[in-house]
């Protein structure tokens, strides 16, 4: 419970992080082998793959190996030019150069990087061709090329487009976190309980069974609570400590997230944590044995889980509907949140409404426990 | 004493019908499971009163009324005038319960595990070390007292066990087939404690299927067949009415008759 928010998410969304970054940069700067056929056709292309860095030419016999030369490696792009290419521009045509590589690797950057050096001579040979029309400016070439041009203002700010992107994913951290932090627990001291026959001697003590209740629920929403929270103080120190080392709007979007944002998205998943307290309990205290309650817990994650993954669907907004509809009305609470466009009034409704839930659902619990038929299940 | 007044027990039946179910096993009308009918027996201060009955017949769910687990449908009963619907927690502060399943926390130490029902039981901190003490004592368990209870034996989880039951001195000790599972000394050891129990004036319930046990220990018992009570008086009068020699061929005479 502990171990996985404090250390082992940080410690994984570094390494992916790092990992992503370090294969980005890797296909940007890695030196691509490729093999260029009918280069007496268009030397100005060949000279320019000479001229970048990390491009290296490979000798393969024929442009029938292309394909077996790409499989293993030997190479990671060919191209070829047509014998016609002379003639075609000269009749101020379009010659058309064929590309291969391996569009099944989704990281390679080898066309991106290939392309990006053919567009080199494509752009030389289109000004050669306006400046003979006489157009012999960038400004007038640009002009007869983009007639109508579109000069896009995006109203939202750094934060809220940021905010968009990441704060999906982070509710859906804290609130799968709220709720595996209980669950375990919960198996334990519901239907582990009845398995290892001390829920029976228990209930022999002369306690109320609403204290046995509430003192089981206050184990879980404490397990739960603790488990949420650690996550998110270890993302704010993740954001504040990294914050420090990027510059820029970004900076600016990091500083802008204050602690009032966190402990109001600590506020919600406080009774957010309850509701799960209680449902757990409920499945696992009804559950005869440890196996039964996790079966049953399999499909309250599910429930859990879709509406958190509905708030991160693009076109779902918070409104005074979504508002109303649990755990998704957190998720997108917290997304408000991070964006900095939280509608306090709607805020304050999602707190009001996960809180008296939460009570019902205490309240449930409790006449739950108490009833023989869930108790003595054979 | 005990004064069991015309317990009745019923339960709704979940899921389908079982087939095949014993003959012993109470009287099932629609959806309904007659667990327990009209039972009524008392037993005095300072007796050991067996719990008999076939598989099925009820002995559980009486067990569980008179500890207050769960309600009787009709009827009640009292310790010592108590009423177990009117005044469970008192009930409870007057019961031990003991079974053949211990019912310990693995991971507590057979101390923390004693000291948690002492706690339970409302007991002040300065008699709690010394009611420990008397226990560790009485069961000879200290040398494993400081062990988790997860690494004991069985015959010191039972110990453990009766330690627990006994830890606030309850009027009235229910045993629930305590020596299911146990080697011949283990069990020895929990008979020898039951009978100590009555030296000490203490009211004991014991459900068995041995009858050697009853012979060895039961002043009078109570037998229960189809959730119904179908003898009540001594060991000897169980004999007299069923016309054997053995004990175990009257529990069969008695299980096995019809009505």
């Amino acid at each position: 419970m502990f171990l996985m928010p404090t250390i082992i998410v940080p410690v994984l969304m570094n390494v992916l992080v790092g990992f992503t970054m370090h294969m980005e940069k890797k296909a940007r700067t890695e030196t691509l082998r490729y093999a260029i056929f009918g280069e007496e056709y268009l030397p100005e292309l060949g000279e320019v793959f000479e001229k970048e860095q990390g491009f290296e030419k490979v000798n393969i016999s024929s442009p029938n190996d292309i394909n077996t030369a790409i499989a293993s490696e030997e190479i990671r792009f060919a191209i070829v030019i047509p014998e016609t290419s002379r003639q075609q521009l000269e009749e101020s045509n379009q010659v058309t150069i064929r590309l291969y590589y391996n569009n099944a690797t989704v990281a390679s950057m080898a066309s991106t990087r290939a392309a990006k050096a053919i567009r080199v001579i494509s752009d030389q040979l289109r000004n050669e061709r306006l400046t003979k029309l006489g157009f012999d400016n960038k400004q007038s070439r640009n002009n007869l090329l983009n007639p109508v041009t579109i000069e896009e203002h995006g109203t939202a700010n750094m934060r809220e487009i940021l905010g968009e992107r990441l704060g999906g994913m982070l509710p859906y951290l804290f609130i799968i976190f709220s709720f595996m932090g209980a669950m375990y627990t919960a198996i334990d001291i519901g239907a582990g309980e009845k398995e290892r026959g001390t829920l029976e001697t228990l209930l022999l003590a002369p306690v109320p069974r609403c204290q046995i209740v509430l003192g089981k629920f206050l184990v879980l929403f404490t397990t739960g609570v603790t488990s949420a929270l650690l996550c998110l103080t270890s993302i704010g120190l993740i954001l504040s400590t990294k914050g420090k080392e990027v510059t820029g709007a970004m900076q600016e979007v990091l500083r802008s997230i204050g602690v009032i944002d966190f402990v109001l998205v600590g506020a919600m998943l406080i009774p957010t944590a309850a509701i799960f307290a209680s449902l757990l309990l409920c499945i696992s205290i009804y559950a005869r044995s440890c196996r039964e309650a996790g079966f049953y817990c399999t499909p309250l994650n599910m429930v859990v889980i879709v509406p958190v993954v509905i708030a991160m669907l693009p076109g779902i907004e918070l409104n005074w509907i979504t508002a109303l509809l649990p755990v998704m009305n957190i998720s997108l609470a917290i997304k408000e949140l991070l964006k900095g466009t939280m509608d306090y009034l709607i805020l304050a409704v999602i707190l009001g409404s996960t809180f008296i839930i939460a009570g019902v659902l205490l309240a449930f619990t409790t006449w739950w426990f108490g009833r023989e038929a869930v108790l003595f299940r054979e | 004493m005990i004064e069991v007044k015309a317990i009745s027990k019923s339960f709704k039946r979940r899921g389908k019908k079982r087939k095949g179910r014993f003959e012993s096993e109470p009287a099932t009308v629609g959806s309904v499971v007659h667990a327990l009918t009209d039972v009524t027996f008392t037993a005095e201060k300072g007796m050991i009163l067996g719990l008999l009955g076939p598989n099925g017949a009820g002995k559980t769910t009486l067990l569980r009324i008179l500890s207050t687990a769960l309600n009787p449908t009709t009827g009640t009963a009292t310790f010592d005038g108590i009423d177990i619907t009117q005044n469970p927690l008192e009930v409870r502060r007057r019961i031990g319960f003991l079974s053949d399943n211990t019912g310990l926390y693995g991971r507590l130490t057979a101390r923390e595990m004693i000291e948690y029902f002492a706690r339970l039981h409302g007991i002040e901190n300065h008699k709690l070390k010394r009611r420990i003490d008397e226990l560790i004592d009485l069961l000879a368990m200290r040398e494993f007292i400081d062990k988790r209870n997860d690494t004991l034996s069985s015959g010191m989880k039972q110990k453990v066990s009766i330690a627990r039951t006994l830890v606030h001195d309850p009027d009235v000790i229910m045993v629930d087939e305590p020596t299911t599972g146990l080697d011949v000394a283990a069990a020895d050891a929990i008979l020898q404690f039951i009978d100590s129990c009555r030296t000490k004036g203490k009211t004991i319930l014991f459900s068995t299927h041995h009858m050697h046990e009853v012979d060895r220990l039961c002043d009078n018992v109570v037998m229960l067949r189809q959730g119904r009570l179908c003898f009540t008086g001594t060991p000897k009068q169980m004999l007299a009415h069923t016309g054997q020699t053995h004990l175990d061929k009257a529990f069969l005479t008695l299980a096995e008759a019809v009505g």
